[in-house]
């Protein structure tokens, strides 16, 4: 029997504003492409940002670019799939750069995965958390959305990724309609916990470890605070 | 088992072959590459799509970014994008040559591509200017096997 190794890199980066995070997928989505690196998965917050995905969904965007600015926020256009959301400190974010290929999945395999991911973490707190039903990709507590997704994938390789909510200010998410979804709340660990949330850092690293045994990886190499540097050579 | 007799008969009047694991259908007479794209070749002019593999693996496409009328494409390289579950994926040019019709009706009925994906859910016609490059391509029974290797992987 051959076990065939399936190796991850992760990084944990802190709190990264949203362009340079966006510079570096960029440089590791070309290198995994050319096969250079490995698997790679970053692990992170933002600063308060609003991105829009493909479609430019700016109708979602309920207060001017200015106001935003006023607020302390950035605002982004992307090329991930999915509508408009917010960022911030306090919630998990995931970056996995990684080839679709490899593991046969097709773009639907991959975000069931990643929904799986977020609710298995929740499930640890002891949250009763489901994946949306058609057309509402994205992980739900009832008809409260606690985490949410927006990928791109090019010549087979992930970009862009999950957002989960730990105790993030909810309050920047009444400036859009989440998700493009008018209807209904947004939450956060927080809010759905009866008790006291371990530390952030614990979270972050339980979220890491579904999603390495929900993805088969059987070997990960930590990389903490690496040199953006590096990534220029 | 009735259904899957029909199929096949359904399937060998159409002149489509039917693999039974996935019922994703791959059709005789067109071009393939591996990245699931299709191409119907009419003299210098061809129509692409993407498989019906393509669109299960994707799941409900809601957009489909398509290429400029006048564009010029490179086998190969991206020409569009498709959106489907929070998830936009490039799409590739089985051909080389001149963009010279895009489907304007998937800009309503992005479902097209589901539905329907050699047919209503075509994206683009190319004026192709290297009928050479249509030999680096893969017939049906290539693509199927294509298919079938990538389909074990997980």
């Amino acid at each position: 029997m051959r076990v065939l190794t399936r190796s991850l890199e992760v990084w944990r980066l802190g709190v990264l504003n949203y362009l340079e995070a966006l510079k570096l997928q960029e440089k590791l989505v070309t290198d995994r492409k050319s096969g250079k690196i490995t698997d790679t998965l970053l692990s992170l917050q933002h600063p308060p940002t609003y991105t829009l995905g493909k479609r430019q969904t700016v109708h979602n965007l309920l207060v001017s670019e200015s106001q935003l600015k006023s607020m302390g926020a950035e605002l982004h256009y992307t090329q991930r799939g999915g509508d408009i959301t917010y960022h911030g400190p306090h919630q998990a974010i995931l970056y996995p750069i990684i080839s679709l290929r490899d593991i046969g999945f097709g773009a639907r395999k991959y975000v069931e995965t990643l929904e799986l991911t977020m609710i298995e973490l929740a499930s640890l707190h002891g949250v009763k958390a489901h994946a949306g039903e058609s057309g509402e990709t994205g992980v739900w507590v009832g008809e409260r959305k606690i985490g949410a997704i927006g990928v791109r994938i090019s010549s087979g390789i992930t970009s862009h990724g999950v957002a989960f909510n730990i105790d993030p200010d909810l309050s920047y998410f009444e400036h859009i309609v989440p998700c493009g979804i008018a209807d209904k709340e947004v939450t956060s660990l927080k809010r759905e916990v009866d008790s006291d949330l371990p530390a952030e850092e614990l979270i972050h690293e339980q979220l890491i470890s579904c999603f390495v045994r929900l993805f088969g990886y059987n070997n990960v190499i930590w990389k903490d605070n690496p040199s953006l540097c590096d990534q220029q050579s | 088992m009735a259904t899957k007799l029909w199929a096949s008969k359904a399937a060998s009047y159409l002149r489509i072959s039917v693999f039974h694991r996935g019922f994703a259908t791959v059709v005789k007479d067109l071009k393939y590459a591996d990245s699931h794209e299709w191409v119907k070749v009419d003299g210098n002019s061809a129509t692409v799509g993407i498989t019906d593999h393509a669109q299960d693996h994707l799941g409900d496409v809601v957009y489909v970014e398509l290429p400029e009328v006048g564009k010029e494409v490179k086998q190969g390289d991206s020409f569009g994008a498709v959106e489907s579950v929070k998830a936009t994926s490039d799409v590739y040019s089985p051909v080389s040559g001149k963009v010279v019709d895009v489907n304007e009706k998937l800009g309503d009925s992005p479902g097209l591509v589901n539905g329907s994906p050699y047919e209503d859910g075509w994206i683009m016609k190319v004026e192709i200017s290297n009928k050479d490059e249509l030999n680096s391509l893969l017939d049906s029974e290539q693509y199927t096997k294509h298919c079938e290797a990538e389909d074990q992987k997980h």
